[in-house]
């Protein structure tokens, strides 16, 4: 059977990008068909390599489920930049690469002379996108931080949570895996069709900062033309009453319920059952919900504690009500059959990991669909890059073993 | 009046029709600010996502929609009624001179109006279509209804949010809406790409539940792994429940003379100490006997290693954790977090301000790198500070070159001028509420 071609198949990326960000802009990029080589060194690892989660009794450097997740479909090639060699292959590298990722502060590939102005020299038209903290100009440009970081200095955290309580956010590192890698992956296959126009390349700089606060646009209009600083509203928005996260039948099992229009509120009392209280007067509107909103709350809560979330859900679906299950880990690879229909995970057999399961392609090109590859081991594919790729002979791979290139 | 040239922009040679609603409204704005000829295709009187507010000075009229304000910028808009045949015929003109086209119905309800991907493929067979629902075109759940926090909820994402006595609680606003329109971007553009060389087009079905469950950090890993579930634990990493759940001492929220900091000294704790040590406000944190338990947290190995026996973990978090997060605290709670920041990342440990919007618009280095953006709106009579963009590209840079358009601003431009229909059936159309 022939298979089909991938979107971005004929793409290659000398990716340098490791940690959080980098890597998961370059999976995004890997899982559409480019090629991905992904650089790394022995001398100084990928610290994820060592994150949790774990399987009980696996060992090594390639078994974190952290790191695995975060670098399917690469190609994953050793190569240590402190050596001179090293450096010079790397540049080969690019002269036959159509885009180079990194994700350090600028003064990093400036020490290995690997700034745009240096790829330019071995490809004229090199796509060069570096995903910093801060980017290479400004008073805090040396700034480092981490992902959970980022969502606080971006202003999203203030916009997160109950009014009164620590802005903690998502509970993740929530820009590593939205704003930034799609950003700078975005820009990237924008310089990308626009070279195929112009023969031009060019350089990309997505500072996650930036990038982050442009995930709370209308918030910022809001202050600069109505001088007001949005507080956070929990589980509520301004144009829906109810709306917000019900407690069900279960230990710590939640349904979010939402009511947008009158239509839905009807619906609503429907599924419920028609109770005395919800024909009052007060609850017939919109405004009228919205002014009593905790009350409604309570009310609805007294419904919803009696089910499971997953009946909550579907009775108010089927009415054409909004509802969806505040899905744990658990909930989404085992239990929900939508997502299971979807083919949404992808389950890989790893020579050291074993069986695991990746997070998959969130969307469907029906002509060249995503494709999820097991993720490399440690130099895994040296001989093909270095032989077969850059066709360097035996002997040099050999001295370059040797003398530490591969390290 | 618009200034945009053909061909300037990465995507200056790309036309979109914009059918979309909130889960892809910062997809269409990432290709308009990217140069593309983007054409909000609204119902005549307006499109529903000018009813979403905030309102400029409160006032809810259709023109005064911040939200709709922002992701609009740089777009046109027509008015058109696709219900009806004439409507439809319209649309369908303009699929064939379009390259892309982006929409968020409810699946099926443009195919039961012959208006989806089979028919216009059969219009325009290199054409992009991109339908962003919030559980995707196929599947038991795909005539489910959505909104951001379902897709927070049934993406996984919302379970993690908040503190354990309260019920969980949502990430920011519309942040599933805009996790999920990055997606769409992102394979928008990869289909562009392979139209550009195969000079096929395809449709793309996004979903938002999958946007979000492919941002969840390390939630499925957890149980698929070692059956453990990640919890909402008070901090900003939640972690798994088989943790104790509190925070490690010197990582995390603190408040500070005029507001919260966020610290996170991985690697940096000699670092840190000394700092203290330097303002007198270590304690005993320089002795000997606190070495050991500092080394504990003192590596992403040590973390590691922590985090794999939750007995020792209970052990620290009972006894020695609380007297050096006490100190850090103390140490923090006498700053401000402005010089808190600086000075902290002068000596390279991880340390952030907590802004809220205002202290965004004052921030040295967003008011350094010109990152916000006033655009003229005449007919409010003021300049409004947009965000600026997302990434820096040296051959074409992001620019807004308009304000967001008014309710079919453009209907004489792009129905007379460049499709050539003529004034009398346009003024038939508006009659018959078709435009």
């Amino acid at each position: 059977m022939a298979q089909k071609r991938v979107a971005l198949e004929g793409v290659r990326i000398t990716d340098f990008c490791w940690w959080g960000v980098g890597a998961y802009c370059t999976r995004i990029l890997g899982n559409l068909g480019a090629e991905v080589i992904r650089i790394e060194s022995g001398t100084s690892m990928d610290p994820t390599r060592g994150a949790q989660p774990i399987r009980d009794g696996a060992t090594g450097v390639n078994v974190s489920g952290y790191f695995n997740n975060f670098n399917p479909s690469k190609v994953g090639i050793s190569l240590n930049l402190n050596h001179p060699k090293g450096r010079e292959i790397a540049l080969r590298l690019v002269a036959i690469s159509d885009v180079v990722t990194d994700s350090f502060t600028p003064h990093v590939m400036e020490k290995w002379g690997l700034l745009y102005e240096d790829l330019v020299k071995v490809r004229p038209d090199i796509i060069a996108a570096s995903i910093p903290v801060m980017g290479r100009s400004g008073p805090y440009r040396d700034w480092g931080c981490y992902g959970h970081q980022i969502e606080s200095m971006a202003g999203l955290a203030s916009l997160a949570g109950l009014p009164g309580r620590p802005p903690i956010g998502t509970g993740e590192a929530w820009p590593d895996f939205t704003s930034n890698p799609y950003h700078a992956a975005t820009a990237i296959l924008a310089a990308l069709h626009y070279r195929r126009r112009t023969g031009k390349g060019q350089c990309i700089e997505v500072a996650q900062f930036e990038s982050t606060v442009c995930f709370v646009g209308p918030a910022v209009l809001e202050y600069t033309a109505n001088s007001r600083i949005p507080s956070p509203a929990a589980d509520r928005v301004p144009h829906a009453a109810p709306h917000g996260v019900y407690r069900c039948k279960g230990e710590d099992r939640w349904c979010a319920l939402t009511v947008f229009t009158d239509a839905q509120w009807e619906a609503f009392k429907c599924v419920i059952g028609s109770p005395c209280w919800c024909s009052e007067p007060r609850f017939a509107t919109f405004l009228g919900r919205k002014v009593a909103e905790d009350e409604l709350d309570v009310l609805i809560t007294q419904w919803t504690v009696e089910k499971t979330a997953e009946e909550v859900m579907m009775l108010m679906q089927h009415a054409g009500v909004p509802a969806g299950v505040l899905q744990t880990g658990e909930d989404l690879l085992v239990r929900d059959p939508h997502i299971k229909a979807r083919e949404f995970h992808v389950a890989c057999d790893h020579p050291e990991a074993g069986r695991i399961t990746y997070d998959g392609v969130p969307f469907k090109l029906s002509k060249t669909p995503g494709r999820l590859q097991r993720t490399h081991l440690f130099g895994e594919h040296n001989d093909y890059v270095y032989h077969h790729l850059l066709g360097m002979s035996e002997e040099e791979i050999g001295q370059c073993y040797v003398d530490g290139v591969f390290d | 009046m618009d200034s945009r040239e053909g061909g300037k922009g990465a995507l200056g040679d790309v036309r979109v029709l914009d059918l979309a609603g909130p889960l892809g409204a910062y997809c269409t704005k990432l290709l308009a600010d990217l140069g593309a000829e983007v054409i909000k295709v609204e119902k005549p009187g307006g499109c529903c996502t000018r009813d979403i507010g905030p309102f400029f000075h409160d006032d809810p009229h259709r023109e005064k929609s911040l939200y709709f304000f922002h992701f609009n910028a740089n777009k046109r808009s027509i008015t058109l009624d696709i219900e009806t045949a004439d409507g439809a015929e319209v649309f369908k003109r303009l699929v064939r001179s379009s390259d892309i086209v982006v929409e968020t119905f409810p699946p099926g309800y443009l195919e039961r109006r012959g208006l989806g991907y089979p028919a216009l493929q059969e219009v325009n067979p290199a054409v992009i279509f991109t339908s962003v629902t919030p559980f995707g075109q196929t599947g038991p759940y795909r005539d489910y209804k959505g909104s951001d926090i379902i897709g927070l909820a049934m993406g996984g994402l919302l379970y993690i949010g908040g503190f354990p006595e309260d019920p969980p609680s949502q990430a920011g606003p519309w942040q599933a809406c805009h996790e999920t329109s990055v997606n769409a971007c992102v394979a928008t553009l990869a289909a562009l790409y392979n139209r550009d060389v195969t000079g096929q087009g395809q449709w793309v079905d996004v979903s938002m539940q999958e946007c979000v469950a492919v941002a969840l950090q390390f939630v499925m890993q957890f149980y698929d792994l070692r059956r453990e579930l990640i919890v909402r634990n008070g901090t900003s990493l939640a972690t798994s429940s088989a943790f104790p759940a509190r925070r490690l001492p010197g990582m995390g929220l603190y408040p500070c003379k005029d507001g919260y900091v966020n610290l996170f000294p991985l690697g940096r704790i000699p670092e840190l100490v000394d700092w203290m040590e330097s303002k007198k406000m270590a304690g005993a944190l320089k002795e000997e006997r606190w070495q050991e338990v500092l080394a504990v947290i003192s590596t992403t190995e040590s973390l590691t290693r922590l985090f794999g026996n939750p007995a020792a973990a209970e052990k620290y978090m009972t006894e020695e954790f609380p007297y050096i997060d006490g100190l850090v605290a103390a140490f923090v709670g006498a700053h401000n977090k402005k010089e808190m920041c600086e000075e902290a990342q002068s000596r390279r440990i991880p340390a952030v301000p907590v802004n809220d919007v205002r202290d965004l618009l004052s921030n040295p280095q967003l008011v350094f790198r010109n990152f916000f953006v006033d655009v003229h709106y005449p007919e409010l009579r003021v300049k409004l500070t947009h965000v600026g963009s997302p990434y820096r590209l040296s051959e074409t840079p992001w620019q807004i070159v308009r304000r967001a358009p008014l309710v079919g601003e453009d209907n004489r431009e792009i129905y007379e001028d460049e499709m050539g229909i003529p004034r009398e059936s346009l003024r038939l159309f508006k009659e018959g509420g078709i435009i």
